[in-house]
């Protein structure tokens, strides 16, 4: 009897000690942006599978830096999502740790250019966008960037401001076309300051398009293709365009906390949103385009995200290093050009 | 009403204690930002935010606005509250109502209802054109005008509320003694009604230029990048280049301006009492 009561003691104190691993948390910090689906594909799905909580923290990623920057001796959050240019910049101030890639199961699904985003071993992109020209197609006819300056259109253009995510590239391109490529955007900058009074606005938030687009208010705006879905579903004829330059974007990426106390898990967290399976229903969603490249979706979701090898390769992406050693530099030239 | 004055300020202490911890101290800190240097304290940001040249445009963009959005809503807001409360009580109550009621409307949802009004196939626009005075769509929308409006639709209801108020407790036959004495409408406005009314000018007057200096939504939908304030502008620098100190320079600036405007409004109005 004695043995029987020790024993269940112990199986007590065992499943006590399970039930302790179950307070495990891990905490993340990611873009405050469709956080339900986020959590019925995503977070409630690998909670179970891990039997740990998940703290989720969002924001834009300037304040998520600067936090990470200020509890930079006691880490709260384990692993961030970010922007390149953010991976590399928090790589620059010290606050993440090298990915151990032979942890994540489905690293070599990805698209070569999602492995490494900043040649460094510091990040692993989960999604990537293609940026390009939405535009009323019975209006004009875009082949190139610099089609958006020209006379009898860029009275209808909106573009975004230097201070969006969709600002520079959509500047790196149009000096791409204007044959005035530098990394500090001078040309690009330039030129459009000297239209800004015929240009309709410098546009902050993408969702406001689709208003001035149904107003005809505009009929061309740069724009990043995670925010394409809301134009297609206008009564009007709005293509996306193929430019001769190319189409530029941008990738979001995962990194890992340094100094952070739940690395494995952060690890595990981080191979399952990278696995096929998560990826597919995250497309099919229409939150994120895969990275993934075994991600099989149908041509009309397809239509809707940035999907594709060929698209992956076409993609004309600005180095982190130059985003980043430029970014103050773009924005007093673009104030001084542009922003008056 | 208290038997001393430990006593009473006894009874402030919390909510001055809350005030001092939560408003001011914070505030302190963050302006005292815009003071700091490598080499200790220096006003070196001050100077160097005026020393550029947007900035300079931006901050008379801002008092620009601000003033016109002022004095055009003190000049609507004292015709509107004169014509209030000269109604009978029922009618004046419910004028008051519509006067308040777009205060409780979200000013994101009234600034997102003027993109449709000033936009190129809006109804200000076809008007224009209906009547033949403009030939094809002007472009409103993304200008000072849009800005002006905006700001204007917002804060004219705080201005003739407090004209209201301060209009009736206006002695009732002071406009007529003034008439029947030989005063026209400028001199009865200019030397009694004004001069009777002069708190509700510097109540409404601080709270339009205060409201019009900081209110974000407007400017930034609005006018949008192309009209940049001050406001955008600090919003601007923290979220975008993480400038705190340029932040903190320009919330100083917006402080003391909104000090200014109140000294001054009460400044003209005690000089016309004491001539």
């Amino acid at each position: 009897m004695k043995k029987v009561i020790l024993a269940s003691g112990v199986a007590l104190m065992l499943g006590m000690g399970a039930a302790h691993a179950q307070e495990k948390t891990l905490t993340i910090s990611v873009y405050a942006f469709a956080q339900d689906e986020f959590k019925k594909i995503v977070y409630d799905p690998f909670e179970k599978l891990c039997s740990c909580k998940l703290v989720v923290e969002t924001g834009n990623s300037v304040e998520r830096l600067a936090k990470m920057e200020a509890n930079k001796a006691n880490p709260v959050v384990d692993m961030a999502v970010v922007s390149m240019a953010d991976a590399l910049a928090a790589t620059r101030s010290d606050l993440i740790e090298k990915i151990d890639t032979s942890k994540l199961s489905n690293f070599d699904k990805l698209y070569d250019i999602a492995k490494d985003p900043n040649g460094d071993g510091m990040s692993v992109g989960y999604t990537f966008y293609a940026t390009s020209i939405a535009y009323r197609t019975d209006k004009m006819k875009i082949e190139s960037w610099a089609d958006l300056l020209k006379p009898e259109y860029v009275e209808h253009v909106a573009f975004p401001n230097v201070t969006t995510n969709q600002g520079p590239p959509a500047l790196y391109m149009l000096g791409q076309a204007l044959g005035k490529d530098s990394p500090d955007l001078k040309g690009a900058i330039e030129a459009l300051g000297e239209k800004k009074d015929e240009i309709v606005t410098f546009y902050v938030k993408s969702s406001q398009l689709v208003q001035l687009m149904q107003q005809e208010e505009i009929w061309a705006a740069p724009i990043g293709r995670f925010s394409w879905a809301p134009f297609t579903k206008l009564d009007l004829p709005i293509g996306w365009a193929t430019p001769k330059e190319g189409q530029t974007g941008g990738m979001n990426v995962m990194v890992l906390a340094k100094g952070s106390k739940n690395q494995e898990l952060a690890l595990q967290f981080m191979d399952f949103w990278l696995s096929t399976e998560v990826q597919a229903k995250l497309a099919e969603a229409l939150v994120d385009s895969p990275a993934n490249k075994e991600v099989k979706v149908s041509d009309q979701v397809a239509n809707n995200i940035t999907y594709g090898q060929e698209t992956a390769e076409s993609l004309k992406l600005i180095p982190s290093d130059v985003a980043l050693d430029n970014r103050n530099a773009w924005l007093s030239e673009w104030n001084a050009k542009v922003g008056q | 009403m208290f038997h001393n004055r430990a006593e009473a300020m006894a009874l402030a202490l919390p909510a001055a204690v809350f005030a001092a911890a939560v408003f001011l101290l914070p505030v302190i800190l963050l302006l005292a930002e815009g003071f700091k240097s490598a080499e200790g304290w220096s006003a070196a940001a001050y100077t160097g935010f005026f020393s550029e040249p947007i900035n300079q445009t931006v901050f008379w963009r801002t008092l620009r606005l601000g003033a016109i959005v002022t004095v055009v809503s003190a000049v609507i807001g004292y015709a509107a509250a004169f014509a209030i409360v000269n109604l009978k009580p029922g009618t004046k109550g419910r004028m008051i109502g519509l006067v308040i009621l777009p205060l409780m409307i979200s000013p994101v949802a009234r600034t997102y209802a003027w993109i449709v009004i000033l936009g190129r196939t809006g109804i200000v626009n076809q008007a224009l054109q209906g009547l033949g005075l403009t030939d094809g769509p002007l472009r409103i929308l993304f200008t000072e005008t849009a800005v002006f409006i905006g700001l204007l639709q917002l804060f004219l209801p705080l201005m003739i509320i407090s004209l209201i108020s301060a209009l009736e407790n206006m002695p009732r036959d002071a406009v007529p003694a003034a008439r029947v004495l030989g005063a026209n409408w400028f001199q009865v406005f200019w030397k009694v009604i004004l001069p009777l009314t002069k708190e509700g000018v510097v109540i409404g007057g601080t709270l339009v230029f205060t409201g019009s200096l900081t209110a974000y939504i407007t400017p930034a939908i609005l006018g949008g990048s192309k009209v940049l304030m001050l406001e955008t502008l600090l919003y601007q620098q923290v979220s975008v280049a993480n400038d705190f100190v340029s932040a903190s320079v320009i919330a100083l600036i917006l402080i003391v301006m909104s000090f200014a405007a109140n000294l001054l409004l009460k400044r003209v109005a005690t000089a016309r009492n004491n001539r």
